[in-house]
């Protein structure tokens, strides 16, 4: 009925609400209780739009990994309030709309690769879900079609984090949440797999937010970039980051892109 | 590639030299010893004597290997299966964990010898209470390896799990029970050589069949070789039961593990 009213607003109405995958509402966690508490992040208020790769930054103890954690449903926020896609964040995980990267690979050392990227599946009701895709797609989607039927332990570990990528699209999660995903990882091996990231996110159109402690490799891959001080964790900044959409390794020798790490190690010497 | 197969057994072979050859050396230090020495048979037998037992009490000795086999295999089934189920419950009950793991441990402090003969005052003469003395023996390293293999899973495979919204059903059949494998086969190895001290020391009380049996009656007789070549027959099984054991784990386990 609405619609017939005033089609123009409802619309744009709607497509606002889409636009925004989180909303996080001054939101604090706490851990600990009485005079050994420790806040983790104080009072955070923030947006993160669809379809946008937002890489978040901070020095340790900023609560980086809980913001993600946060949004994941991992743990409860003492005050405030998180919206996924207009969702409490436990309805959002049992709809599978995010899934979650973390900096080990995680997978289990008796399946087999395809059998790994194949477990959300089988479990927690993914299997009645619609949004599906082919786990042997998504294993050539990370480049280790050929390699479906290796353990883990036959893989090095940027192939395992390859996998562990796979398995978090298998849902076809709206959100993707990546918390050092190429943290343990060497340099070339890293580089390799930024690449490959910028390159899933423009194939698949999926959110991202993506916790590093590389400040080179958050301006590399962020279209935004949340900067958290420490003790208690609060947003510093949140900007966009103006480099070409097509990136190539080779941004990273421009003046524009020391411009923006530039910017970001100013702004980490004052977080920390 | 049948050349390289070759010399990959030689290769074999070679590492197994210096236990091979010392086994050898042992027997023939004894041999050496008893003839030496002139030590009465009734006393020591030599080698040749045990041997010779070997095939001349042959009958006596295999009529009386099958129940001990059967009471270690029956026991080793049941004391693991009762283990395995106890530790799930206790893994997913912190509860049933709290009042039942004290009575375990306590169980499990009570001389196995001096449990034999309560166990035959309870269940009669026959295979039952050899059954339970060999799954008594087992149950407890079983127990408490596997509470830790359940229990052997990442914290970061956990919230893996949660934000798959897991049940505890799937988290048991798709991740905990995989993840105790190395854990519980490091337990039935030690079991797998406990149930046949189990058997044997439950057929020590009143029992007229079984290598322990055939234990007491040579010793009381002085039947020397009859009592060296049992005890080898008895040895023997436990190294069938852990080789087999050792095996299957080799079969099923084919990722590197921490346990290991």
């Amino acid at each position: 009925m609405r619609n017939s009213i005033s089609p123009g607003r409802d619309s744009a109405a709607r497509r606002s609400a889409r636009d925004i995958a989180i909303a996080v509402r001054n939101a604090s966690v706490e851990f600990g209780e009485g005079e050994d508490a420790v806040v983790a992040l104080s009072d955070v208020t923030i947006d993160f739009n669809a379809g946008d790769f937002v890489t978040i930054i901070g020095p340790s103890g900023c609560g980086k990994s809980t913001l993600l954690r946060l949004v994941a449903d991992l743990v409860p926020p003492s005050s405030g309030s998180v919206e996924v896609f207009g969702k409490s964040p436990e309805e959002a995980r049992l709809a599978r709309e995010f899934a979650f990267v973390f900096q080990d690979a995680t997978l289990l050392p008796w399946r087999s690769a395809l059998d790994n990227v194949r477990l959300p599946l089988e479990i927690g009701g993914g299997g009645a879900l619609e949004q599906q895709a082919a786990p042997d797609e998504l294993l050539r989607l990370v480049r280790l079609d050929g390699r479906e039927n290796a353990l883990p332990h036959e893989l090095s570990g940027g192939m395992r984090q390859r996998v562990s990528i796979a398995r978090a699209l298998v849902c076809r999660p709206k959100i993707l949440l990546m918390d050092e995903p190429f943290g343990a990882l060497d340099e070339i091996t890293r580089d390799n797999l930024n690449q490959e990231l910028l390159r899933i996110w423009r194939e698949t159109g999926t959110t991202i937010l993506f916790v590093t402690h590389s400040i080179p490799e958050a301006a590399f891959l962020g279209r935004r970039t949340l900067v958290l001080s420490s003790h208690p964790g609060r947003v510093l900044d949140y900007f966009a980051i103006d480099l070409p959409d097509d990136r190539r390794l080779a941004i990273r020798d421009s003046i524009e892109f020391v411009e923006v790490t530039g910017r970001l190690r100013k702004l980490l010497e004052k977080a920390a | 590639m049948s050349a390289r197969a070759a010399s990959g057994r030689t290769g074999r072979w070679k590492e197994r030299l210096p236990a091979v050859a010392a086994a050898a050396g042992l027997v023939l230090a004894w041999h050496l010893l008893v003839v030496l020495l002139e030590i009465p048979q009734f006393i020591a037998p030599g080698p040749l004597d045990v041997a010779a037992t070997f095939v001349e009490r042959g009958p006596i000795l295999w009529r009386n290997f099958w129940p001990t086999f059967f009471e270690a295999v029956a026991g080793f089934a049941l004391g693991n299966s009762i283990a395995i189920i106890l530790a799930v419950v206790f893994v997913h009950s912190r509860l049933a964990e709290r009042a039942f793991y004290p009575i375990a441990v306590f169980v499990n402090t009570i001389p196995i010898l001096a449990i034999a003969p309560i166990l035959v005052l309870l269940l009669g003469n026959g295979y039952a209470p050899k059954i339970v003395i060999a799954a008594l023996i087992c149950f407890f390293p079983t127990l408490v390896n596997m509470v830790r293999g359940l229990n052997a899973i990442s914290p970061q495979l956990g919230e893996l799990m949660r934000v798959l919204s897991a049940s505890q059903r799937e988290i048991l059949f798709k991740v905990r029970l995989q993840a105790s494998l190395p854990y519980l086969f490091a337990a039935l190895k030690i079991a797998s050589t406990t149930c046949v001290i189990g058997a044997i020391v439950g057929e020590w009380i009143g029992s007229n069949y079984g290598l322990g049996s055939l234990i007491i009656e040579a010793t009381y007789n002085f039947r020397s070789p009859l009592l060296y070549a049992t005890v080898f027959l008895g040895a023997g099984l436990a190294v069938m039961f852990f080789t087999i054991t050792a095996l299957v784990e080799r079969l099923v386990l084919r990722w590197p593990t921490a346990a290991q």
